[in-house]
């Protein structure tokens, strides 16, 4: 009882004929009936990866951002205790399931020798440098010190401040500086650490006291 | 002076040092590299004359591209990596598609290219291009050699890294003071980098709750990728669909992984897949999916893929595990070794009788067969059919990209691994005759090499048939011929309202009569009868052969999944697009 062959195309019950299923998966292919659809809005975070020191990585992580279109908020790198490994600090600000598949994306990587996604308590610090009118040194440098601040350079025409703190704290000094006029911002972006004894990426051997940290440069 | 008098004098002098080229050399033989593809050019001379001493084979392209393709398909054939070389600049560019389409399908080509001096890198000199940066996307790594200390190393672990995990193209660019410069660093034994190593068997723990929902499952379904052929697993994954008697779909590029002839096999699901196979990723209520990344056209819309199963990966890549479909039970490892762990978990077969007898009816519901009139025009599904008729159950087919690699995929009935050589994720028309060089270099002399391919896909790379005449070659070039970009041409009169914009050739060359110029026997069939005899006569000639096959030029590709479609509402009419 082999159906007839149409003229054009093969034999079958057309699409309407046919049974369907009535369940669906989300954009993220995941099956709606499940717990683990529980809506995965984006969110900020902080990602530490520890890489080997060598020409074009920061090529290698910038451009798998831009090519897997990740949203990446800024990005530091520094050497660390051992000579020829790298910290980047990444913050990103993603979906779970897709933080979750930067990580991988970047652990695939060659230089990559691990990567971490940092608690909520970890420890974390930016810094801004303010270029700021100078009419009033005396109103800055009142701010300044609110802010526990520095001022690294003065001229007649205008200031330079150095603030230090979390996100929130150099959000509320460029509120507090914008009175005196901003002439020029340089932001640096978040660089972190796990708190306490906890190593910051999986598998990251503490420094020592014998093996005395040697910069790179 | 001949190659074996050279090769003499230049032994008598004992040398401590060696030049960069020669650890290159040396790194291509530790890793056991027989064969080399490519093209010489200025900045890589240096390693194109430290071959010279050398007992590997290079095979002369007539393009890089060609040299890319034909040592991808020799490593997709063996198993292994497949080595190309070109020079610096154009050479270079030409591999990158080659490259691009190795790294879409896993496979294992390792590039070596040449690069202008170190010292000029950066001062756009002769033939210089950023060959590192072009290639860092599209590659697992790419490794540039500064020095001659380099070369050996850099050499060894790119060909160690291009089979470790989840297989991939690697790069070394050769700066050619590196490779002309002395050195007596000794070339180590290739060794992929110490940061990659995958894991190879996943946690006993997910295993069981696998094997739990395995077989508890009332509708479950094997989904084989190309990382069942990769991983070396066909036999333990034939034997576990076998054992639970658990239907099997494969992808596109898992095409080999299990006999298309077995009761069990649905063939391969997706854009053209099989109505059945469709039909039942469509309805499976657990889905084990063992070395595939969910390729959208495997998947058609996400939202309607296996929508009510519990998915199971089995994947060695982390990075793949819940990318495009949440894995319910991800399970990271080593194809093989995780479905022995699977099978030694497995409480017992899952209640399947009434599913496997569904999946029989989809079977007789939605058959490939065609119609062909007595007089009518030629049936391209005819001529596949006749072809693996005619050839061995180990017989290669290699494709270009566009219908006739649908007809050849969806008409021929595979039964070994890796004897389906083709382009899926990055679909490079062009593929075909190059790959058809790689394989047949590759395989047994008892395995045929036949490539499927388009007017268009042939006139792409028809040049390396010059290759396959100088290297005596017995391949089989069967040309679907419907003078049309035929799948852009199905695509306009589906989705275009029927306006053949650029994808009609006006003229074609006979390509016959372009054969025999090129030194190879030459074919043309209009009609059905003439099939048979031509490929006889193609099959027995000791070279390569090309049979020009005039098909219907309105035939077209069915079912049919719409790009970003429900994988049930395949399409098998026209009508139901």
């Amino acid at each position: 009882m082999t159906p007839e062959v149409p003229k054009e195309g093969l034999a079958g019950p057309a699409p309407e004929d046919r049974p369907h299923p009535t369940g669906r998966r989300d954009a993220a292919g995941v099956r709606r009936d499940t717990t683990a659809s529980a809506e995965d809005t984006a969110r900020r975070t902080i990602l530490s990866a520890l890489v080997e020191d060598e020409p074009g990585v920061l090529a290698r992580v910038a451009g798998l951002f831009s090519r897997r279109q990740f949203n990446i908020d800024s990005l530091t790198v520094g050497p660390t205790t051992v000579t020829g490994h790298s910290r980047i600090t990444l913050v990103v600000e993603e979906p779970r399931g897709q933080i979750a598949q930067i990580e991988r994306q970047l652990a695939k990587l060659k230089p990559v020798i691990s990567v971490g996604e940092l608690d909520e308590d970890a420890v974390r610090t930016e810094v801004v440098l303010m270029k700021v009118r100078g009419q009033s040194p005396a109103d800055v440098q009142a701010v300044v010190a609110m802010f526990d601040g520095q001022t690294i350079d003065a001229g007649s025409a205008s200031l330079t401040v150095q603030i230090t703190g979390d996100e929130q704290t150099i959000d509320d000094a460029i509120d507090a500086f914008d009175q005196f006029g901003i002439i020029e911002i340089a932001r640096t972006g978040y660089t972190a650490l796990a708190r306490g004894m906890q190593p910051t990426v999986p598998g990251e051997k503490p420094g020592t006291a014998d093996e005395p940290t040697v910069s790179p440069r | 002076m001949s190659k074996q008098e050279h090769h003499e004098t230049e032994s008598t002098a004992e040398t401590p040092t060696h030049t960069g080229a020669e650890a290159a050399v040396e790194a291509l033989d530790a890793a056991g590299v027989e064969m080399i593809f490519g093209v010489q050019g200025g900045a890589i001379m240096p390693v194109y004359d430290a071959l010279f001493h050398s007992d590997i084979r290079h095979v002369t392209m007539a393009h890089e591209q060609g040299a890319a393709h034909a040592a991808d398909a020799y490593g997709v054939v063996r198993n292994g990596p497949g080595v190309c070389m070109a020079t610096s600049g154009p050479g270079a560019t030409n591999l990158v598609t080659g490259i691009a389409d190795a790294n879409m399908d896993s496979d294992a080509l390792v590039a070596l290219t040449g690069q202008v001096p170190a010292s000029m890198v950066g001062s756009d000199a002769f033939q210089e291009t950023d060959t590192m940066g072009v290639t860092t996307p599209l590659t697992k790594h790419n490794y540039f050699a500064h020095t001659a200390e380099e070369v050996g190393t850099a050499v060894g672990e790119a060909i160690a890294l291009s089979t470790q995990g989840r297989f991939g193209p690697t790069l070394i660019d050769l700066p050619k003071d590196a490779t002309v410069a002395s050195t007596d660093v000794e070339t180590p034994p290739p060794s992929p980098p110490a940061t990659t190593v995958p894991q190879r068997h996943a946690p006993e723990t997910a295993v069981a709750a696998a094997a739990e929902t395995i077989a508890t499952a009332d509708r479950p379904l094997l989904l084989f990728g190309g990382g069942v052929i990769k991983a070396d697993a066909t036999r333990i994954a034939r034997t576990f669909a076998q054992t639970y008697e658990i239907p099997v779909v494969t992808t596109m590029p898992g095409i080999g992984s299990f006999p298309e002839d077995d009761p069990l096999a649905l063939s391969w699901a997706g854009m053209h897949g099989t109505g059945y196979a469709n039909m039942a990723i469509t309805h499976t209520d657990c889905l084990i999916a063992v070395g595939t990344r969910f390729d959208d056209r495997l998947t058609g819309g996400v939202e309607t893929f296996a929508p009510e199963a519990t998915v199971i990966h089995i994947e060695i890549d982390p990075a793949e595990v819940s990318k495009n479909i949440h894995a319910d039970i991800p399970l990271i490892g080593d194809a093989a070794e995780v479905l022995g762990q699977l099978d030694a978990a497995m409480p017992g077969p899952p209640p399947v009788d009434t599913w496997r007898e569904q999946v029989q009816t989809w079977k007789q519901e939605y058959p490939m067969d065609y119609v062909m009139g007595p007089d009518g025009p030629l049936k391209p599904q005819f001529v596949v059919e006749r072809l693996d008729a005619a050839t061995s159950d180990r017989a290669i087919v290699t494709t270009g990209v566009g219908q006739h690699q649908m007809w050849a995929a969806q008409y021929w009935t595979f039964t070994e691994p890796r004897t389906w050589v083709s382009s899926h994720g990055l679909g490079t028309m062009g593929y075909g005759v190059p790959a058809a060089i790689g394989a047949r270099l590759a395989a047994d002399d008892d395995q045929e090499v036949i490539c499927v391919d388009g007017d268009g896909s042939f006139l792409m790379t028809m040049q390396e048939l010059s290759v396959a005449v100088r290297e005596q070659l017995d391949i089989t070039v069967a040309i679907l011929n419907n003078e049309y970009i035929g799948m852009v041409r199905q695509w306009q009169d589906a989705f275009f309202d029927g306006r053949r914009m650029a994808s009609e050739y006006s003229w074609m060359p006979e390509f016959d009569a372009l054969a025999e110029a090129f030194g190879a026997k030459g074919l043309r069939v209009d009609s059905h009868e003439e099939v048979d005899p031509a490929i006889e006569a193609a099959l027995e000639y000791d070279g390569p052969a090309v049979i020009d096959f005039h098909i219907d030029p309105f035939e077209n590709v069915y079912p049919m999944v719409p790009s970003g479609g429900a994988n049930g509402h395949f399409a098998l009419t026209p009508e139901q697009l």
